[in-house]
């Protein structure tokens, strides 16, 4: 059974990005940065309509305008457009300015639906406007008990109820999805922003009706995907459609106001969760009835995966008596996609504020309750260490008994997620070449989490050399085929697979040259015996080098303004556990980048949709809102080190418990509680009592 | 955008005469450019006015301090005489948008800017402001609207520099019809208050040339409060001068933004604070009186607590410790 | 695999002499300051466009001779009309920093500047601030600190921070906040920013970002 080395150099050692210089000298090229020879540029043209027949669409006018070279439709008409936003068209022209101008002249004859729904509560009702023809909204919530739940609540020594809820999030990575396309006779190369070449690579073929092996895709830099960018979207085929008429290259990246319609989103939750416990704080009963909205995509997969609102419940805790009924109601917006760890972010927050309401109705210190029903011992050792570095019992304090205007508070919560294992069909290959240089080739990506220096690492480590010496290249349908880069379990694929491909290297080498021990010193004089040819290696992922689950438990501290309502998150601490670490610096960055995205998630994102017009409201930056460098707060990262798990992930538990400890953080500073996120100044006030009554 | 022209004027005269009946006059251009790539506005020509003579100067006399329109943001934040002799005005620029955006900005831009209630600014909803039928936001999303309107258009004033402008009584001089028109902040904005499809009241043509702030208050003071920490536009902003004298205001006046389509005052409320100690309850009670009318709406009555505490603690600035 | 650049962007300097008339030829050779003048302001108040103009762009030190419409934005002039693409589309709304770059010292959004009237200006890009492949003190920082993930947003900050610390060489963490509020971005670099903008400037952090390894 492989097994990774006790003493290491470089595994577990802070190692910079192999890929650092080039992104900070503008040298990186993104998918949104190819420029191939002749290339076009696409644009696409949206549905105002949230609800719509189209029946026709003209492009004479904008075939006329100077520089259009090819239009698209996306299916024959007649079609059903079915969200403010759906695609409709394209086009493609030699310059951004023409396809504006063409896009503007095309012509549509739709029949718009008089009546459709954008909300939530609207879509629940029976009679609310059918997203789908013939399917109702909301289908019958599937129920699932455990125990006999209302006779626990009966016996119960202490229950609470609340109505948590969390808005639909949209993924906005900075770079937008799309990519450049080139369809000729020797059939379609893609440079993409994609998560998974081999999906985009797939849905490409699968609609073009072309042979796989016709179809490369090739994603050197990306720009985020956070799990908004599988398959080759709906975008991807039409570039590749406008590139054939064309005869030329075409770049269609969407815009920022296309990101925040068409291309995923994390479901809403409206969560009226029950919780009751023993008086010694043991929970006893659970119930929960829970809707949200996946878009049109609630209910059915949608393409990507993550179709569907439900959350996991109760999360985290084992509680013998349960009734939990999700439903997921179709709205005429965009569908949902895997959003970083889909589910858990919301089910960590309803539940870990109902166990923090649970607490102060049992006057029990919110830790010590956790501490009491969490079956995870690497939670609970977790909670310990987290508990102490942050200071959990000196600032713990009853809720809003912080003197003063502005309130200090604390809260904490936690995470679980099935990270790692690693995708058990991930190849990989190293050209090494009789000068002593090494390129390893994975059909993986990079997505900004450091990918390339994982592979790097991991090979210098094995080889007995340095990561600068590693040539890494990924992203190329070309290569050995590699996992697509979700589920935090990247790392736990390539990982084993490096090594694998390593461990056959040294020993063809050891082989070729005749030396014991081929690495270190040894290399050079090693590889000048290969003669003219260089040797490749191929490997593959092995077991006994990954596992997978990871947990994770997050502390917040927050100052709220009692009279603006202004939250300023002071103090995170993060304690993770994710496994063998192989890059400590690129694994801190993930979790900073988590926690910064529960942040927002916590106080500052929402979509927005108008009730009377079916539109997003906030289509950008302004009003959909990220947290800021000003936003940010100290972030103490703890990782509790567990080699001997072999490597896991952490992408995604990163993520899970930050809104969940910065809400209950708030609730703390407050003695009362915002139950809704995002928790803006506005609810803050409201909870407060501050807001007037409206009249009517 | 539409395809357009361009020109560098380099004269008032021809800038008029380029910008004719259906030109814009490009400054900054932050708000220009957003307007024309979302198609809320249409230009045949964009006339550049940067190289106008006379008009990036920041001038003091005796009497009044003179900003010229074309004096940016940045410009504004950095220059320290600007801040001793007006901190309200300094904390006011140094809050408005990104370095990004303050380095190009104009003075004359960031009160001309149009509305940016959500609505307004997206392509597909045509509301009262667009010559269409309805105010979305009346019984829709209006959050970040007004507490007081003068018409059915409820998309608030959020120019910053208007709001300390005000609460300075500085004068905008605009160039209109080949001469020169003295407007108060509160004129500016007359026409917004009374009209749904206005933003301000600068006719095609007008051209901003400088702001004019009396010298003597010694005193002022600028807060707002927004969602984030930065680059966050305001929720409510507040702006408040005076002079201290023994311990007691004198020629007080405060401004609210982002709550009516002009700045708003109640001369109730200055009348009243005139001649006090400003104290906690004198700061509540001048509070009281200028959100007295306010109505706020099904989603944005946070903004009545919210515009209290911010008329409070910009009082209790201006004094210090006077 | 084929990069190129995708349209003709030289223009001939006959075409644009000829643009201006038998009037300008003569004023040139005759080199009067007076008729110089007069010739400045008839061509400054020319109106140009809509279709697509001259414009010659001084970026990283070197002339970049497009024909372009007025309407497109620098941004566009670098991404599209060069191979320039260091600075980034992350928003086209003056609302997300991607494309900083410095015109003379002063960081702005390049998606808000209109190319035409960034002319007779020296603009600088994310490649022009390594000189022989050196990175600057800020690159090298943002390196070791790794304030870079995805890397989308980093030519962005890297532009604010160097024009930062040219303004301002020993910044305070509220200094480095304000300069930086206008960049977003959506992996979490911003701790990390923060520090390596004050390890550039030579200042370890107050408060740099913690991690502790404990043994399980």
């Amino acid at each position: 059974m492989p097994e990774w080395p006790a003493q290491t150099k470089y595994i577990g050692q802070p190692t910079t990005r192999v890929d650092a210089a080039p992104k900070v000298t503008g040298r990186a090229r993104y998918s949104s940065d190819i420029q191939a020879n002749g290339w076009l540029y696409g644009m696409i043209l949206r549905s105002k309509w949230p609800a719509a027949k189209i029946l026709s669409v003209s492009f004479d006018k904008a075939r006329g305008l100077p520089g259009v070279k090819a239009v698209a439709v996306v299916r024959e008409t007649p079609f059903t457009v079915r969200y403010y936003g759906e695609e409709i068209a394209a086009v493609a022209a030699t310059t951004k300015q023409a396809c504006l101008d063409a896009l503007r002249s095309i012509e549509i004859k739709a029949e718009p639906r008089e009546r459709f729904v954008v909300r939530e509560d609207e879509g629940r009702k029976a009679d609310s406007p059918q997203v789908w023809e013939g399917v109702a909204n909301a289908p019958a919530p599937r129920a699932r008990n455990t125990g006999d739940v209302d006779a626990a609540f009966a016996e119960c020594a202490a229950v609470i109820e609340g109505f948590y809820t969390t808005p639909v999030q949209i993924h906005h990575p900075m770079e937008t999805h799309g990519s450049t396309v080139s369809w000729t006779e020797e059939g379609v190369t893609s440079w993409a922003s994609t998560q998974g070449i081999s999906s985009v690579g797939d849905g490409l073929a699968g609609s073009l009706k072309l042979d796989q092996s016709k179809v490369r895709v090739i994603t050197d830099y990306m720009g985020g995907g956070f799990g908004a960018k599988f398959g080759a979207g709906v975008e991807g085929v039409l570039a590749a459609r406008l590139s054939r008429e064309a005869k030329a290259p075409v770049r269609l990246m969407l815009t920022r106001f296309d990101e925040a319609l068409a291309v995923g989103n994390r479901p809403s939750s409206f969560q009226r969760i029950k919780l009751g416990a023993a008086a010694d704080g043991t929970l006893r009963a659970f119930e929960m009835d829970n809707y949200g909205t996946a878009g049109i995509g609630a209910g059915a997969a949608s393409e990507g995966g993550g179709g569907g609102a439900d959350i996991p419940a109760p999360y985290l805790y084992k509680v013998p008596n349960s009734r939990v009924k999700q439903k997921a109601v179709a709205i005429n917006a965009g569908s949902a996609r895997a959003f970083r760890a889909p589910g858990n972010p919301p089910a960590s927050y309803g539940m870990e504020s109902a166990m923090d309401d649970l607490a102060v109705k049992l006057g029990m210190d919110p830790v010590e309750l956790r501490l009491k029903n969490d079956p995870s011992p690497i939670r609970q050792r977790e909670y310990a260490l987290g508990a102490e570095r942050f200071g959990w019992k000196q600032k713990y304090r009853k809720p809003g008994s912080s003197p003063g205007v502005v309130k200090t508070g604390v809260g904490c919560a936690g995470a679980a997620w099935p990270a790692g294992g690693g995708s058990h069909q991930t190849q990989g290959e190293a050209q090494i070449n009789p000068d002593g240089s090494i390129e390893f080739r994975l059909g993986v990506q990079d997505i900004g989490t450091g990918t390339k220096t994982v592979i790097a690492v991991v090979a210098a480590e094995l080889l007995g050399l340095r990561p600068e010496q590693i040539t890494v290249k990924v992203g190329d349908t070309h290569f050995p085929p590699g996992p697509g880069s979700g589920g935090s379990t990247t790392c736990a694929s390539i990982s084993p697979t490096v090594y694998d491909v390593c461990t056959k290297a040294l020993q063809q080498m050891q082989t070729q040259s005749g030396l014991a021990d081929v690495r270190g010193e040894n290399w050079y004089p090693a590889c000048k015996k290969l003669g003219v040819n260089p040797l490749v290696v191929h490997g593959q992922w092995q077991p006994g080098l990954s596992s997978d689950h990871a947990c994770g438990v997050q502390f917040a501290e927050v100052a709220v303004d009692t009279e603006t309502g202004l939250v300023t998150v002071t103090k995170v601490v993060a304690v993770h556990d994710c496994g063998l670490i192989i890059d400590k610096l690129t694994l801190e960055s993930q979790i900073n980048g988590g926690v910064i995205m529960g942040m927002g998630y916590a106080l500052y994102e929402e979509r927005v949709m108008d009730d009377l017009s079916g539109v997003v409201l906030n289509p950008n930056f302004e009003t959909y809102k990220l947290p800021g460098i000003a936003d940010v707060p100290e972030i103490d990262v703890v990782l509790l080190n567990m080699p001997e798990r072999g490597v896991i992930g952490i992408g995604e538990p990163a993520t899970v418990p930050t809104a969940a400890a910065i809400a209950n953080a708030v609730a703390n500073a407050l003695g009362v509680r915002v139950s809704s996120l995002p928790i803006t100044p506005a609810k803050v006030l409201a909870a407060l009592g501050k807001v007037p009554a409206v009249a009517t | 955008m539409n395809a357009f022209q361009y020109a560098t004027a380099s004269s008032s005269e021809s800038a008029h005469e380029l910008v004719a009946s259906n030109g814009a006059y490009l400054a900054g251009g932050n708000d220009l450019l957003s307007l024309l790539k979302d198609y809320l506005v249409s230009a045949s020509i964009l006339v550049n006015i940067k190289s106008l003579p006379g008009l990036n100067k920041i001038m003091h006399g005796e009497k009044a301090w003179t900003i010229g329109a074309l004096v940016t943001v940045a410009e504004i934040e950095r220059d320290a005489d600007v801040g001793r002799a007006f901190p309200g005005l300094h904390e006011a620029a140094a809050e408005i948008g990104s370095q990004q955006i303050r380095n190009v900005a104009t003075v004359g831009g960031n009160l001309a800017q149009h509305s940016r209630c959500w609505y307004f600014r997206h392509r597909d909803t045509v509301c009262l402001k667009k010559h269409g039928d309805l105010c979305y936001a009346r019984h829709g999303e209006n959050r970040y609207h007004s507490l007081f309107t003068g018409n059915d258009c409820i998309s608030p004033v959020v120019s910053s520099l208007a709001t300390v402008f005000a609460a300075l009584d500085a004068t905008a001089i605009v160039l209109r019809d080949a001469k020169e028109t003295r407007l108060t902040m509160s004129e500016l904005y007359q026409k917004a208050w009374e009209d749904p499809t206005a933003h301000n009241s600068l006719y095609p043509g007008d051209l901003i040339l400088r702001v004019e702030i009396p010298a003597g208050r010694r005193r002022s003071a600028y807060l707002q409060a927004s969602d984030k920490h930065a680059f966050d536009w305001a929720l409510v902003s507040c702006a408040a001068a005076a002079d201290v004298v023994d311990g007691k205001l004198k020629w007080p006046r405060v401004a609210l933004g982002s709550i009516s389509p002009k700045p708003h005052e109640v001369a109730a409320a200055n009348e009243f604070l005139e001649g006090k100690t400003l104290d906690e309850a004198t700061a509540a009670a001048a509070a009281d009186l200028i959100l007295k009318e306010a109505k706020p709406l099904e989603y944005n009555a946070y903004k009545v607590p919210l515009a209290h505490a911010l008329i409070r603690r910009t009082l209790l600035k201006v004094k210090g410790d006077a | 695999m084929n990069i190129g650049l995708p349209t003709p962007s030289a223009h001939s300097r006959r075409s644009f002499l000829k643009g201006l008339g038998t009037a300008a030829v003569t004023a040139a050779a005759a080199q009067t300051e007076a008729v110089a003048a007069e010739l400045e302001k008839a061509n400054t108040e020319k109106a140009i466009g809509p279709g697509a103009v001259p414009v010659t762009l001084k970026v990283n030190g070197e002339k970049l001779k497009l024909l372009i419409e007025p309407r497109v934005t620098l941004l566009d002039a670098l991404r599209n009309y060069s191979s320039l693409t260091g600075a980034k589309e992350g928003c086209d709304r003056a609302s997300c920093g991607a494309c900083t770059v410095l015109l003379g010292d002063l960081p702005i959004y390049a998606c808000q500047k209109l190319a035409v009237e960034a002319q007779g200006q020296e603009i600088t890009t994310v490649e022009g601030l390594a000189k022989d492949g050196k990175l600057t003190k800020v690159q090298q920082a943002f390196l070791e600190k790794d304030a870079l993930m995805c890397g989308y947003c980093t030519p962005g900050f890297v532009m604010s921070v160097t024009a930062l610390l040219k303004q301002k060489p020993h910044p305070t963490a509220a200094e480095v906040k304000h300069a930086c509020a206008g960049n977003l971005c959506r992996c979490g670099t911003q701790p990390r920013v923060l520090e390596a903008a004050l390890s550039a400037a030579g200042i370890a952090a107050l408060r740099p970002t913690h991690t502790e390894v404990v043994n399980a």
